[in-house]
């Protein structure tokens, strides 16, 4: 059952006009830029390829908040989950079949946006090496988180409201990633609300490696496989809980 | 006696509103559904009729009293796979083709892939879908999308269709198709349950029928002994009958309960001829409207037992 609604939410996802609009957009700032690179007084090909890299994130974290949140609730609005759930299909079932057609979804769009970045890359003569492509898959990663955050919001709120959230858990866990270095100036009641802040974000700047990979400086593997199994935990954890809000709620 | 194929016993549903103020939408529902029967399930908007559609297909829980489907209580996902649903007003998928929702919503049903095609080409002609299988049901009309609804509904050849408002948004050609896709299903087996308040529909497709108004059943029965409650029209020539209307063509006519037909004939003048005698044809919006008045005006009150 998972994999069938897997399969008709990733159809479903990847023919929505939003979803092909940003994958436009994406289109269309990276070849703008060039342009920023060749203005830019520093390295143009450094500037080039970081604004490719972070753009992949920025249209994957946007799509990815634009459609997760409208996963559940909207479902619920417009009724289109009566005919599923109406049928053998147990809650938990369709939430994770829906998650996973999603993050299908996602990871294509941004395995072609990173495939046709490090394309113009290559063609407008930057250094493409492999370390783009592992901040690429690190991306994928967050991309993937920041749906099941959406995921989760939209099983608590409206989907305007969830959109909303959604957007301030990215900023507050892209925060959470600098918290270390605010530490140090922080005491008291301020120290605590950061640390049980922190705790309840997941930290962002663990899939934030483009600026290095820009650069070639090397990651491990084991670092690597540390932060994918990070984001794994975190998508777990939401969409146990969008399950668990669904399995509650009056249809 | 057989089991029912679908029973409420004592069921009440109580949901939070705004504000969480408790909101009764079913109090003490209590009617059974024959197996093979079509059955007519009636009441005002708000009555409660989607509510209880909702507890039988899953989609709302936490009920007090007892809901059986198939004979087993509700509860494991299983059983709907014999279940077949229509929802008022359906909404599907903008982005999904419709051959691929039908053989989406067929394995989700539990057929085998090998099973969902014939399926499909039944219903494609049973709906006139044939021509319409790779076009987007974001695409569709009210109508169309009530036809795919059907089709879906029907597809996997449930033991039970529930259909709510099945006829909203069809014209009369449409509609008369709905019925007899309805009749063909019953034919193959298919016990029908289904909400709906044009009374040329439910008269044509009923045998049974549940009144709800406010969250209550109000009555239950056959319909053939609710049609017979309908009052008689006389229409005759000649000297009128007391209390008689004069139509314009020198004929005359006269409404009467059926209680009441023994005596009214015999108390007909001399000379009076009797053109026709015919059952008053109502519309069962406003017999239920005119029911559930009396009802209410017997001193009838939710809560009452």
């Amino acid at each position: 059952m998972v994999t069938v609604i897997a399969g008709a939410t990733f159809r479903e996802a990847v023919r929505s006009r939003t979803f092909l609009l940003l994958l436009v957009i994406y289109l269309i700032g990276v070849l703008l830029s060039r342009i920023v690179g060749w203005v830019s007084s520093t390295d143009g090909n450094l500037v080039t390829t970081d604004l490719v890299m972070s753009l992949q994130s920025v249209i994957g974290v946007l799509v990815a908040v634009a459609t997760g949140t409208a996963l559940v609730q909207t479902e619920i609005q417009q009724k289109t989950l009566y005919t599923i759930l109406s049928r053998p299909v147990e809650r938990w079932q369709f939430v994770v079949g829906k998650y996973l057609g999603l993050a299908a979804s996602l990871a294509a769009g941004q395995v072609a946006m990173l495939a046709i970045g490090l394309a113009y890359l290559w063609l407008t003569g930057a250094h493409v090496q492999g370390w783009l492509v592992v901040a690429g898959l690190l991306t994928i990663v967050e991309v993937l988180v920041m749906a099941a955050i959406s995921l989760c919001w939209t099983s608590l709120s409206s989907p305007l409201l969830a959109a909303v959230l959604g957007l301030a858990t990215y900023a507050l866990g892209h925060a959470v990633a600098s918290l270390p270095g605010l530490i140090n100036h922080l005491s008291g009641s301020q120290l605590v609300i950061a640390s049980v802040l922190a705790s309840f974000v997941p930290n962002l700047g663990m899939f934030t490696y483009r600026n290095e990979a820009a650069y070639a400086l090397p990651i491990g593997l084991d670092d690597i496989a540390l932060r994918v199994a990070y984001g794994a935990l975190w998508i777990t954890l939401l969409v146990t809980i969008s399950v668990g809000v669904l399995r509650r709620k009056q249809l | 006696m057989a089991e029912p194929i679908l029973s409420f016993a004592n069921v009440s549903f109580t949901y939070r509103g705004d504000w969480l103020q408790k909101i009764h939408a079913l109090s003490d529902v209590s009617f059974a559904v024959p197996a093979g029967c079509a059955y007519g399930f009636l009441g005002a908007n708000g009555a409660g009729k989607s509510t209880s559609i909702k507890l039988l297909t899953g989609l709302l829980h936490g009920h007090q009293g007892a809901v059986r489907l198939f004979g087993q209580p509700i509860g494991p996902s299983a059983l709907r796979a014999r279940l077949g649903y229509l929802p008022e007003q359906p909404y599907f998928y903008d982005n999904l083709q419709v051959g691929e929702y039908l053989k989406y919503l067929g394995r989700l049903s539990g057929m085998t892939p090998s099973a969902i095609g014939p399926a499909c080409d039944r219903v494609y002609q049973l709906l006139d879908l044939g021509d319409l299988r790779t076009r987007m049901l974001g695409s569709f009309s009210k109508g169309m999308r009530q036809r795919f609804g059907l089709a879906q509904a029907i597809l996997h050849q449930p033991d039970l269709l529930v259909l709510d408002e099945p006829f909203s948004g069809l014209d009369p050609l449409w509609r008369a198709r709905f019925r007899e896709v309805m009749h063909l299903e019953r034919k193959r087996g298919a016990t029908l349950f289904f909400s709906s308040h044009i009374l040329a529909d439910v008269e044509d497709l009923c045998d049974h029928y549940g009144v709800i108004d406010h969250g209550k059943i109000l009555e239950q029965g056959r319909l053939a002994d609710l049609l017979g409650q309908a009052p008689l029209e006389l229409t005759g020539s000649g000297p009128a009958a007391d209390g008689a209307t004069a139509l314009a063509d020198g004929t005359w006519h006269l409404v009467f309960p059926e209680s009441e037909r023994a005596a009214r004939l015999a108390a007909l003048p001399a000379g009076a001829q009797i053109l026709r005698l015919e059952r008053q044809r109502v519309a069962l919006e406003d017999y239920f409207v005119s029911r559930i008045r009396a009802f209410h005006g017997a001193g009838f009150k939710l809560g009452d037992g």
